[in-house]
């Protein structure tokens, strides 16, 4: 008979540890050893009642046995022996020993130590690449203590932020209601409006298992992008729309719900109380204020005056024009006016003059869809809204709002998303489903600390809204000069200045100001060392070609390298670090994260060793320790690891495992105290289990409030406000801003300070990918095509495209074998299922690849999945399946004011020639 | 009596293949043999058009036509339902692949690594010689549910009795159970929604049960 499968006998063992390859992690797994060697992957089932996901893993998962015993694996360091960099240059990595590589490392490092730590133009001698959304962290051990005492480091030469990631939402989301990540509350809601999100995809186990329970309770989501991606099959409905056209959707839908639904269908108190929408405008924009005090006014109907906005028992009127008696304005830079017998409008009122033209008749035409889809829409939205009920979780009562909008990568960044951003959390605005059961809320906070808890991330302001930490734009403190290369505290006052800002700010000019230098700042330097962790900007950004030729002429690279790849192609050294099931570290889990995961439960996680390491790879926090000695920087490393820079702070209230300042760490010592330190943490000092219990039980967890998922009753209980739907505070930023660039003498910038306005209008988006055309030498015509890309379940995030599991599994999910195109389309290029296409873009970049037919994309648009454009990463390199990464223009024309871009290109499509057919490297793939 | 079945919920499904991947791993299969795996189908014309996931493999039929044509009687059925195959008879004639209207067998003639030649530790260690030259198919993690019933376990409730794709699905999709318990999760399921089974007019009575609306009858 069929006998069990092989390979099940000798010394069995189940390792408890965790992936985090993406960021919808982490997610609680194990590992099946068998006599020392992984086999098997398998969820955590003693997470099951721990786990948002019942201690699931992603597909991704079950490629890390394959990533650990890959025959293409870096086993030793290895040093580049030609000095010549370039693409087509043969690095001649050979193997050294550990001392030599850091002997080498710590030479560079302690010449810059004793010149200086920033050059003559103000930037960081020392920068690092970390990609993955920060999920490096994760896997780098100590390493996050090193750079905390190394000092002043370039964090912004980006891989992926900006235009692969949700930058608006990032952004102005954690303005507007403390949501980095925006998601709905999918086990309420009934009704999602999504707009691109490829939660099915992207949205991690956790997103996967939530979405599909709430699928099975009957709960209704509107698909709403232009091809039928995996979240869309998986959707009760999809609307193809017109790429880059999704901010006129939605702000026709709040057309529908202002102007034709009547007014007692959206929730009135919530947008009274709870909201700037009474707040007084003046007419030269600005909120009218009370003389004495400054603060906001609004009109109180049971006084019928102009009273400030926290005035107790003041009864807010909603909608109407008032003339208040006397009133200050304030402006830009301390601008202030003086108004007597001057009308106010409510913001409320504005906003619904302002959405009047956004009918649904026009919305079609624009975003090419039925008009009256886009009414249905609205009203259904409107129908699953249950203004006024109310929900009990934990014993509290809250609002019970089961409606959602959200939004994917290129709807989220770049021009644009600003637009979709304020739309859509309107939409959630005007029926009160902002932020409580059911609606639209957000998962975490990364630009606002502390990052642990987002209720405790805010104070009030005089406004009466959250604080936020922008970057000033006043004449005494504006940041002139750039402090990174990137320049995102000079240009991005969102972005704030938290750790994570360097790396969100407008990561793209890293590369870009190198060769093109701005007017008016000092001129962009090459770092003199660059650190590369878990990341491949050389194939994973946009326009890949320039950012190649950027990082060939690095003086000096060090890449944490697993297989060859290309980026570390142009390495001076590589190390190889005992990566995902061989190395150690805690990690904190529960609480909300990125994407969908939401705990009923916060604490830790231990990665621990399942497997011993491939060849002579060491942990991450050995290699950092070894940093720290041989810079002299032992004591600042310490310290910095018993401050908790990697995860958990040694010292509490009632313990202290802290780690002597003088003496070089063991890997055991530094986990062992962070473990004990842990269970101190989670028993209030109480208990102190070291290592040995964590490696036996793997994670630990206490109940975290599900209340604590919602951020509007925090904000009541201040007695605060969101401040939508007028923008003031961002339009005087905007002014001050533009006030000190042109003191400067900046024009570059100009186009981006347009963005900054009041009430966000319909532009004509699409028609700026249009204008890029024209600025390339093309003509619109003769790109007739738009090119888009999607998440890939099986690779998204995961540097993973070296693991052939990962590419045969994927090969049953269509579109990742080649150019996704409707039958429409391939008729009028004259091209087949299976025949190769050339695909150009107005930046003179042309790629190949096979023609997948679907019906399931609109004619007009085309998809490239994922990043697939590899010609130096083991297995991907032979994928033969072309990347838009290569096509999409990094111009500053196409740079949004929060510095971000959009996956997005208009490009020609042609069949290609007989000598194009099959790959054959770069000959065939240009055109 | 007994007869073990999944139930797919096609609502739920969203085609990532994790049930695929666990499979691969459980079974120590080589590369391109997915005992389990999910189809990616497209039905209608622009703009009307559904995309659905559909998990499929070996449906352990009720009259399987594998069984019928196999020469040496490698193929035979379990009381319990399972279709099994014993490696040291099959000749691997491959009647049986060509007779499987689900193409959910393969055979493998000669030993397949992932990095091509370059065989990694954890093939050396799974290597299964037994399965060269014979036909291969899902098993129902036969091993599994042997194990849970020895040990008092029920199969498709507890982990260890469980089939590896089922135990991996992240959206609770698959369903793993004895339908001939009228209270087995996979009967409460199919008596509460609408249900259909891939080419059940060939008669072939296949075991694995598609959910299609999972709204309540």
């Amino acid at each position: 008979m069929s006998a069990a499968p092989a390979g099940g006998g000798g010394k069995v063992e189940k390792v408890q540890t965790y992936c985090y390859q993406c960021v919808a992690g982490p997610d609680l797994m194990t590992v099946k050893v068998v006599d020392g060697v992984a086999t098997e992957i398998e969820p955590n089932f003693k997470a099951a009642d721990t786990h948002p996901a019942e201690g699931k893993v992603c597909v991704k998962a079950f490629g890390l046995i394959q990533k650990s015993y890959t025959p293409h694996r870096i086993l030793t360091p290895m040093k580049r022996t030609n000095p010549k960099k370039g693409k087509d240059q043969d690095p001649g990595f050979v193997p050294i020993s550990w001392d030599e590589a850091m002997s080498t490392i710590a030479e560079r490092l302690n010449t810059i130590r004793a010149e200086g730590l920033v050059d003559g133009n103000g930037y960081p001698k020392v920068a690092a690449s970390f990609g993955g959304a920060g999920t490096p962290t994760q896997y780098m051990g100590s390493l996050t203590a090193f750079l905390s005492a190394w000092g002043p480091i370039d964090f912004g030469f980006g891989s992926g932020q900006g235009v692969k990631c949700y930058h608006s939402e990032h952004l102005y989301g954690e303005f507007w209601h403390r949501g980095y990540v925006i998601t709905p509350d999918t086990p309420r809601t009934n009704y999602i409006i999504n707009c691109g999100a490829n939660h099915e995809a992207s949205g991690g186990v956790c997103g996967v298992y939530r979405h599909a329970e709430a699928r099975g309770r009957g709960a209704k989501r509107i698909q709403v992008e232009p091809h039928l991606s995996v979240t869309g099959a998986c959707s009760a409905e999809w609307l193809p729309i017109r790429p880059k056209t999704d901010a006129a959707f939605l702000m026709t839908l709040l057309n529908v719900m202002v102007h034709e639904a009547s007014r007692d269908r959206l929730d009135l108190e919530f947008l009274r109380n709870t909201t700037s929408s009474p707040y007084l405008i003046g007419p030269d924009g600005w909120y009218l204020r009370d003389p004495e005090t400054n603060k906001p006014l609004l009109w109180d109907e049971k006084t019928a005056k102009a009273v400030p906005h926290d005035t107790a028992g003041a009864v807010p009127a909603l909608e109407g024009r008032f003339t208040v008696a006397k009133a200050v304005t304030l402006g830009a830079d301390d601008e202030r006016w003086e108004h007597a017998d001057v009308e106010g409008v409510t913001a409320f009122t504005k906003f619904v003059e302002h959405v009047r033209e956004y009918t649904p008749a026009w919305g079609a035409k624009v975003c090419d869809v039925p008009e009256a889809r886009i009414r249905k829409i609205a009203n259904e939205f409107l129908d699953n809204a249950c203004v006024g009920q109310t929900i009990e979780i934990d014993g509290q009562v809250m609002p019970y709002r089961p409606v959602a909008v959200t939004l994917g990568k290129t709807v989220n960044n770049g021009w644009g998303g600003a637009e979709c951003c304020w739309a859509r959390t309107m939409l959630a605005v005007l029926v009160g489903a902002l932020e409580v059961p059911g609606g639209t809320i957000g998962t975490t906070i990364r630009i606002n600390r502390p990052a642990a808890n987002r209720l405790e991330s805010f104070e009030g302001c005089l406004d009466g809204f959250m604080e936020y930490p922008f970057n000033p734009t006043d004449r005494d403190t504006w940041k002139a000069n750039p402090v990174i290369r990137n320049a995102y505290k000079m240009l991005v006052p969102l972005v704030g200045n938290s750790s994570w800002s360097p790396a969100l700010g407008p990561t793209q000019f890293s590369y870009m100001f190198l060769d093109e230098p701005q007017d008016q700042i000092p001129r962009a330097t090459f770092p003199e060392f660059l650190l590369v962790y878990r990341t491949n900007p050389v194939i994973s950004f946009w326009d890949t070609d320039r950012v190649a030729s950027v990082v060939s002429r690095m003086p000096f690279v060090v890449c944490f390298a697993h297989t060859r790849d290309e980026t570390n192609h142009f390495a001076d050294i590589l190390l190889p670090d005992a990566t995902d099931l061989e190395g150690m570290q805690l990690i904190r889990i529960g609480g909300t994260k990125f994407q969908e995961q939401y705990w009923k439960t916060q604490g830790f996680a231990l990665r621990q060793p399942s497997v011993k390491p491939q060849g002579e790879a060491r942990d991450f926090t050995d290699i950092a320790t070894d940093l720290a000695v041989r810079t002299g920087l032992l004591e600042k490393y310490n310290n910095a690891i018993n401050r908790g820079s990697h995860g958990v702070p040694l010292k509490g209230p009632n313990w202290d495992f802290s780690i002597p300042l003088d003496k070089a760490p063991t890997l055991e010592e530094v986990w062992d105290a962070s473990c004990r330190s842990a269970s101190a943490e989670l028993t209030g000092g109480a208990e102190s289990q070291g290592l040995d219990w964590w490696k036996q039980n793997g994670f630990r967890t206490i109940p975290y409030p599900e209340t604590n998922w919602f951020l509007t009753p925090a904000l009541k209980a201040k007695g605060l406000r969101y401040e939508l739907p007028y923008q003031e505070r961002l339009t005087r930023i905007g002014r001050q801003l533009g006030n000190r660039l042109k003191e400067a003498g900046i024009t570059w910038w100009d186009h981006q300070l347009t963005e900054y306005r009041p009430l966000m209008d319909w532009h004509d988006f699409p028609g700026y990918w249009e204008q890029s055309v024209v600025e390339h030498g093309g003509k619109v015509e003769d790109f007739p095509f738009w090119v888009v890309t999607a998440r890939s379940m099986q690779y998204a995030w995961g540097s993973n495209m070296h693991i052939p599991l990962m590419r045969e599994v994927s090969g049953n999910v269509k579109g990742h074998d080649g150019v996704v195109m409707n039958p429409e389309a391939a008729r009028k290029v004259g091209v087949k299922e299976g025949e190769r296409i050339v695909v150009s873009s107005p930046i003179g970049k042309s790629v190949s690849g096979r023609v997948v037919l679907s019906q399931g994309i609109r004619p007009d648009t085309i998809l490239m999945m994922s990043q697939f454009d590899h010609w130096a990463t083991p297995v991907a390199k032979d994928f033969d399946v072309p990347s838009m990464n290569r096509l999409t223009a990094m111009t500053m024309q196409l740079t949004d004011a929060t510095g971000s871009g959009a996956d997005l290109s208009r490009v020609a499509i042609r069949k290609a020639r007989p000598d194009e057919q099959g790959r054959s490297g770069e000959k065939g793939r240009r055109a | 009596m007994t007869k073990w079945a999944i139930v797919a919920d096609l609502g739920r499904c969203v085609g990532c293949q994790t049930c695929t991947t666990a499979c691969r791993h459980a079974n120590a299969t080589p590369p391109g043999v997915q005992y389990r795996k999910v189809l990616d189908m497209e039905v209608g014309t622009f703009p009307d058009v559904r995309r659905v996931f559909v998990p499929v493999g070996c449906m352990h039929c009720d009259e399987p036509p594998c069984r019928d044509v196999c020469p040496t009687t490698a193929t035979t059925k379990r009381a319990d339902g399972m279709v099994m195959i014993d490696y040291d008879i099959c000749i691997g004639c491959g009647y049986c692949i060509v007779a499987c209207p689900y193409q959910a067998r393969y055979k493998v003639s000669k030993p397949t690594f992932a990095f091509k030649d370059q065989q990694t530790q954890n093939e050396r260690a799974r290597f299964d010689e037994r399965l060269l030259g014979v036909a291969q198919k899902c098993t129902f993690c036969v091993d599994r549910v042997d194990y849970g019933l020895a040990n008092g376990l029920t199969p498709g409730v507890a982990p260890e009795a469980t089939p590896a794709c089922v135990n991996s699905c992240l959206s609770k999709a698959l369903t793993f159970g004895d339908t001939d318990n009228p209270d087995s999760n996979v009967s409460k399921l199919l008596k509460r929604y609408k249900s259909f089974r891939m080419h059940e007019e060939l008669g072939t009575g296949p075991n694995i049960h598609y959910l299609w609306e999972t709204e309540d009858e």
